[in-house]
């Protein structure tokens, strides 16, 4: 009897290993094997020897630390603007229409190239919001602090995040808040103690998310960042668009690194979210 | 706790500064001529759209829905058994599948297709189809799993016992009741499998340099020639538009 249940244990083990085998051996297979890769060319150049050339090519490379630098700083703007802009949206519209959640949700299917393209047509020089009102304050495309890549991840991420926190504001948070208005909560203790702990998880998770993305995608500030300092992403490109052969090595080496920023901020993330919980 | 109509024009104006910027996309591909400082075009036309589809933006486009559709599937199937088991919580310590689903969605887009392409180059894969589609499923599969898994749950394995309780063969089971049950999230999973695909831009340009995806067409444009640009965003646009009206129409399920 006994053996009998333990082979039905094993099989629903050996099942279970069999179901999780594809997507997590391709996986294993294809991400595995572009980190070696990538290692790889960092290491290795095309027919050559084992080498730290193009690591240290690109420690010395004097734009290296500005682009450093400016990535941070676009990445930590955008990611903590966001959610602090999902969060006051998302209280603002929880008892609104679908009408109205349905249109802030609008740029979420819509590519970030997309959204870069329309903010030129709306900030650059000469575009519309230059138009009607004759004349600009700041210069918000390709100017030097990124202040157009900021503001195009805000425009594209805020309802993302807001999507995010509005499917962790349901009928039970709801129904939670009445309870705690009915034993004397005011709206600001509310807010502390039942809001925030329902969508603290929720928004840390879109957090890393957007951080991660802001760190390695080039494609918006291509289209509305500065031409220098160039982000980390866009310096990896500009390497392999110099020399062709070093250059590989070079952007593989920052690829690897912003890699490891990212996954780096990602656990930071999760620290402290589990910190700042308050109990 | 009753709304005031402060409020209530509050969340139209939010929901209207996220909207209404969108539609200078469709105003600048139909100018073909918009000099400063109008704030309407001067002449209407279809300059945009007939350069958007003479030069190479036609093959690239076919060459984005192939790459998408395809990878979507792939990643559906592979995923599905995945998503079930971790959806299901079979898993006694499931930290690990879930670190290696994480993992993808950390790591730049770009640096998984660079690195692919030191073995792509050996094996022929570069500027392939299959070279493109398996640098996409870095990044798809992770959010279909991620999305199909929150399909899978009590609910259905007890709607699946009564099906098999009732005689029903293992095709049909999974063809009139778990396919039924599953449907909104599954759905959605191929949206975004699509969507992620659809708008990836670093993996492409890394593996697929000859050959022609959407969005790295029309990255030149916005700054040579923006009317071109708008009328390309708007061609990027429509299955993006299309998949979520599909996604809409599915996930009505009977459940």
């Amino acid at each position: 009897m006994e053996a009998r249940g333990a082979a039905r244990l094993r099989a629903e083990r050996r099942r279970t290993r069999l179901a999780l085998a594809p997507a997590l051996g391709v996986l294993t297979l294809l991400f595995g094997g572009a980190l070696a890769g990538a290692a790889r060319t960092s290491f290795v150049p095309l027919g050559g020897h084992a080498t730290l050339d193009a690591w240290r090519a690109m420690f010395d490379d004097p734009a290296f630390g500005d682009s450093v630098r400016f990535t941070l700083q676009v990445t930590v703007l955008s990611t903590l603007s966001s959610c602090a802009l999902a969060l006051v949206v998302a209280l603002a519209v929880r008892r609104r229409s679908l009408a109205v959640r349905a249109f802030l949700s609008l740029p979420v299917p819509v590519p970030h190239l997309l959204v870069a393209l329309t903010a030129v047509l709306w900030l650059a020089p000469g575009g519309l919001a230059d138009r009607a009102l004759g004349g600009l304050p700041l210069t918000l495309v390709r100017d030097d602090l990124g202040l157009g890549v900021v503001l195009v991840y805000v425009y594209k991420e805020t309802p993302f995040l807001v999507l995010l926190l509005l499917a962790a504001m349901g009928e039970a948070l709801a129904t939670r808040e009445e309870a705690a208005a009915v034993l004397g909560a005011g709206p600001a203790q509310r807010l502390r103690w039942v809001v925030w702990p329902a969508v603290r998880t929720p928004l840390v998770v879109g957090a890393i998310v957007v951080a991660a993305f802001v760190l390695g995608a080039f494609e918006v500030p291509l289209t509305v960042g500065p031409s220098y300092p160039p982000t980390l992403a866009e310096f990896a490109l500009q390497a392999t668009q110099g020399d062709l052969l070093a250059g590989e090595g070079v952007a593989a080496a920052t690829l690897l690194l912003t890699a490891a920023a990212s996954t780096a901020l990602a656990v930071l993330a999760v620290r402290l979210a589990k910190d700042v919980s308050g109990g | 706790m009753a709304e005031s109509r402060l409020q209530r024009a509050l969340g139209a104006l939010l929901a209207a500064a996220f909207a209404l910027p969108l539609v200078v996309l469709v105003v600048r591909a139909f100018a073909d001529q918009w000099r400063a400082p109008a704030l309407l075009p001067q002449v209407w036309g279809l300059r945009g759209v007939e350069l958007a589809f003479s030069g190479e933006a036609a093959a690239a486009f076919g060459t984005s829905m192939l790459v998408a559709v395809v990878t979507t599937a792939l990643a559906l199937v592979l995923g599905w058994p995945a998503a079930r088991v971790l959806g299901e919580r079979r898993l006694r310590r499931p930290a690990f599948a879930f670190l290696l689903l994480a993992m993808p969605l950390l790591v730049p887009p770009y640096a998984t297709g660079a690195g692919l392409t030191e073995w792509f180059l050996r094996l022929d894969l570069t500027d392939t189809i299959a070279g493109l589609v398996l640098a996409h499923l870095v990044a798809v599969l992770p959010y279909v799993v991620v999305v199909l898994l929150s399909a899978f749950g009590p609910q259905v394995t007890a709607l699946e016992e009564m099906a098999r309780a009732n005689g029903l063969a293992p095709l049909q089971r999974w063809r009139w009741v778990t396919l039924p049950a599953v449907r909104p999230t599954l759905a959605a999973a191929a949206f975004l499998g699509f969507l992620v695909s659809w708008s990836q831009y670093g993996s492409s340009l890394a593996v697929g340099g000859g050959r022609p995806m959407l969005p790295v067409v029309m990255l030149p444009f916005v700054r040579s020639d923006p009317q071109v640009a708008a009328s390309l965003a708007l061609l990027f646009l429509v299955p993006a538009v299309a998949a979520l009206a599909l996604t809409a129409r599915a996930a009505r399920s009977p459940l």
